[in-house]
């Protein structure tokens, strides 16, 4: 961890020394000088609020968690427009997500109006993508409501229906504490989207909520794992059979550390962890880089068709593109042994997580717009693409920008982090030290306290709603009436992008190709 | 930044309890700032006299003009509030509880709450945080 203020032990001390205080100057001003009373007042108000914004409100976790010395925190961030816009960076500079991007879905999710004054704070040249509109809008009363089946090209007896296009990526119990899973899986549910639960084991507490599950199984296979890290397929039969649990993801690489497994320290793993994910408790635990089944094209596909059989559900795939030209092996290994996973989800390297190295968080993986425009255009190309679903992640957070990833091919739409947002973080990036500030990303139940599931439940609701409404919107602007109808002509595409370079170095290579 | 707007009837509401407010303690200020014999008895006690009953005069003076104004009222509020706090525990621990003058402060108290309450979004820094 860095070298930081810990706020938590400063706000204790705080949080002590302010009736201290008070009860000095009460003293001071019973037996030196009535004027000592002047601060005995201002240390009993102080105390009087700080003890209501502990025990009391429940809206503003940073309160709950720090009392008044959090306040600084919102009367920083409130001069901190101003500030920055004078003297450091701008309000769409900060990454991953910029106060421009964060703050439009602090109001979705606070259910505040989110119209905006005056004009756009971002680009209008060369490096930015943006929607078409139409000149005849289509009336909203004929717009087909979003409807997509899962499972529906094998003709399996359990698929799985979506009719809102978002769901909630894939987020372990473990990168996410109690309280986080809690209030996610029950405002999922109220909102009525499905929930990844990451690959964290069984999903105790995301099951107890009752909302549709993805069930992910990541490399180690936590949860349905034998002792040597291979699937065991009774346990996996077992899950399958609960109700919540609607898809099955098999887990092959995440953007934001492709190609990299992780390692879970012993230390971790409480006796909870060590029964959820099925491990001994006085071991490290390695998650492989990638499933003991899958060591190439044919074992990977071999190893989809065993999980639909066991599970006989519809069944996932995720992963983030490296090369292109392997993906396309991939889809050509399905169309020989005619076995195709029901999504693939496609994770742009510009994905989160709990926590990576930063050489592969910074450096590795394709960014998800033109991985998307390469797989859609891989699985067009060799006729397939009405065989499997492709679901898109990587920093969709926002409205148009998933209306975006629908255009290059999507069909659904995954987020974590827009979801994280809407629980109220507050993109302190800590989410690897257990001392998020907000107490989404730790298990210390002190920073656990703050959030109150019931109210960031109904926050989850409110950013999906408001995410729906723009959705609707959006494609009444653009004179579609389907959902399914949204394609590449609805993209303006300026020649400085990545998208705009993928584009035109598979233009170049299918040309060659042609020639030669 | 604009302060929030409060509804028809919290406002009306609000509006009469400062009205309440500003007539005692405008009253009170009165008293002080010209040399009533009470207070200077009362000021005698707490040992603050005479500076002590003009700086607290001159305050429940400012905090009755704050409560006229809409957007500061809530600022008038809390100074009401604290100064009745003083006036509180100098009757519990030095003056006693005699006359009307500790039963004014404790409704002014209650009364100032009241407003805060209803005003609270007009606080500079929870307004901030509704943003
Ligand atoms: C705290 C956190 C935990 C995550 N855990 C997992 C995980 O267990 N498995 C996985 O496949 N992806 C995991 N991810 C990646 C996300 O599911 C998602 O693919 C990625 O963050 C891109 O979506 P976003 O930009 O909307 O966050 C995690 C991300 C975050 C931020």
């Amino acid at each position: 961890m860095s070298a930081s203020v810990d706020l938590h032990k400063i706000s204790k001390f705080a949080n002590l020394a302010i009736p201290s205080l008070a009860g000095l100057f009460f003293l001071g001003g019973h037996f030196v000088s009535f004027y000592f009373h002047f601060l005995t007042v201002v240390f009993l108000i102080l105390t009087i609020v700080n003890l209501f914004y502990m025990f009391v409100q429940k809206k503003h976790a940073i309160l709950r968690n720090f009392g008044i010395l959090g306040q600084a925190r919102y009367i920083l961030e409130s001069v901190g427009p101003e500030m920055r816009q004078y003297l450091f960076a701008s309000d769409t500079e900060e990454r991953p997500f910029s106060r421009v991007e964060r703050s439009d879905i602090y109001r979705k999710s606070k259910g505040v109006d989110s119209a905006s004054s005056f004009g756009s704070q971002l680009n209008f040249d060369n490096s930015e993508i943006k929607v078409r509109h139409s000149m005849y809008p289509s009336d909203k009363e004929d717009i087909v409501q979003f409807s997509l089946t899962f499972g529906e090209e094998r003709g399996i007896e359990q698929t799985f229906t979506i009719r809102k296009p978002y769901m909630v990526s894939a987020m372990s119990y473990g990168a996410l504490g109690v309280n986080a899973v809690k209030a996610l899986s029950r405002g999922a549910k109220m909102a009525g989207i499905a929930m990844n639960t990451g690959e964290g084991g069984i999903p105790k507490y995301h099951m107890e909520e009752g909302g549709d599950l993805i069930f992910q199984m990541g490399t180690a296979k936590f949860g349905v794992r034998n002792e040597d890290g291979t699937l065991n397929d009774e346990k996996l039969k077992k899950l399958a059979a609960e109700p919540s649990i609607k898809m099955i993801e098999v887990k092959l690489s995440q953007g934001a550390k492709p190609g990299k497994g992780g390692l879970l320290p012993k230390e971790k793993i409480s006796k909870e962890i060590s029964e959820l994910r099925g491990v001994p408790m006085n071991r490290d635990v390695v998650s492989p880089a990638h499933h003991k089944e899958c060591v190439c094209k044919k074992s990977t596909v071999a190893f989809i068709k065993h999980v639909q059989d066991v599970s006989e559900l519809p069944v996932g795939i995720k992963l983030c593109v490296g090369l292109t030209s392997e993906f396309r092996q991939l889809v050509e290994e399905m169309m020989l042994q005619d076995v195709f996973p029901d999504y693939i989800a496609i994770d742009g390297a510009e994905g989160g997580t709990g926590a990576a190295p930063k050489a592969f968080m910074d450096g590795y993986g394709m960014p998800l717009m033109p991985a998307l425009y390469s797989v859609n255009n891989i699985l067009t190309e060799l006729g397939v693409r009405d065989r499997t679903k492709i679901i898109a992640a990587g920093k969709l957070i926002n409205s148009s920008q998933q209306f975006m990833a629908l255009a290059l091919g999507a069909d659904a739409i995954y987020s974590a982090r827009g979801f994280m947002l809407a629980l109220g973080c507050i993109q302190s990036m800590l989410c690897g030290s257990n001392t998020c500030p907000v107490g989404i990303t730790t298990h210390d139940p002190d920073l656990q306290r703050g959030l109150v599931v019931e109210d960031k439940a109904k926050r989850i609701v409110n950013y999906v709603n408001g995410l729906e409404h723009d959705f609707y919107e959006m494609l009444a602007a653009s004179g579609i009436r389907d959902a399914k109808d949204i394609n590449i002509d609805q993209l303006y595409i300026p020649n400085d992008t990545a998208l705009a370079d993928q584009i035109e170095y598979l233009l170049e290579k299918h040309q060659s190709s042609l020639i030669s | 930044m604009k302060p929030s707007k409060l509804k028809p009837a919290q406002r009306v509401i609000s509006w009469v309890l400062q009205l309440v407010i500003i007539t005692i303690l405008g009253y009170a200020s009165y008293l002080k700032l010209s040399d009533h014999a009470a207070e200077i008895d009362l000021f005698s006690k707490l040992g603050m006299e005479p500076a002590g009953r003009f700086i607290i005069g001159f305050i429940e003076a400012a905090a009755c003009v704050l409560l006229l104004l809409p957007n500061a009222a809530v600022h008038g509020a809390i100074l009401t509030f604290g100064v009745m706090l003083g006036a509180l525990i100098g009757h519990s621990t030095k003056i006693g509880f005699v006359g009307m003058t500790p039963l004014a402060a404790l409704l002014l108290i209650i009364i100032s709450t009241v407003v805060i309450y209803l005003r609270r979004k007009q606080i500079p820094s929870i307004a901030r945080m509704l943003n």
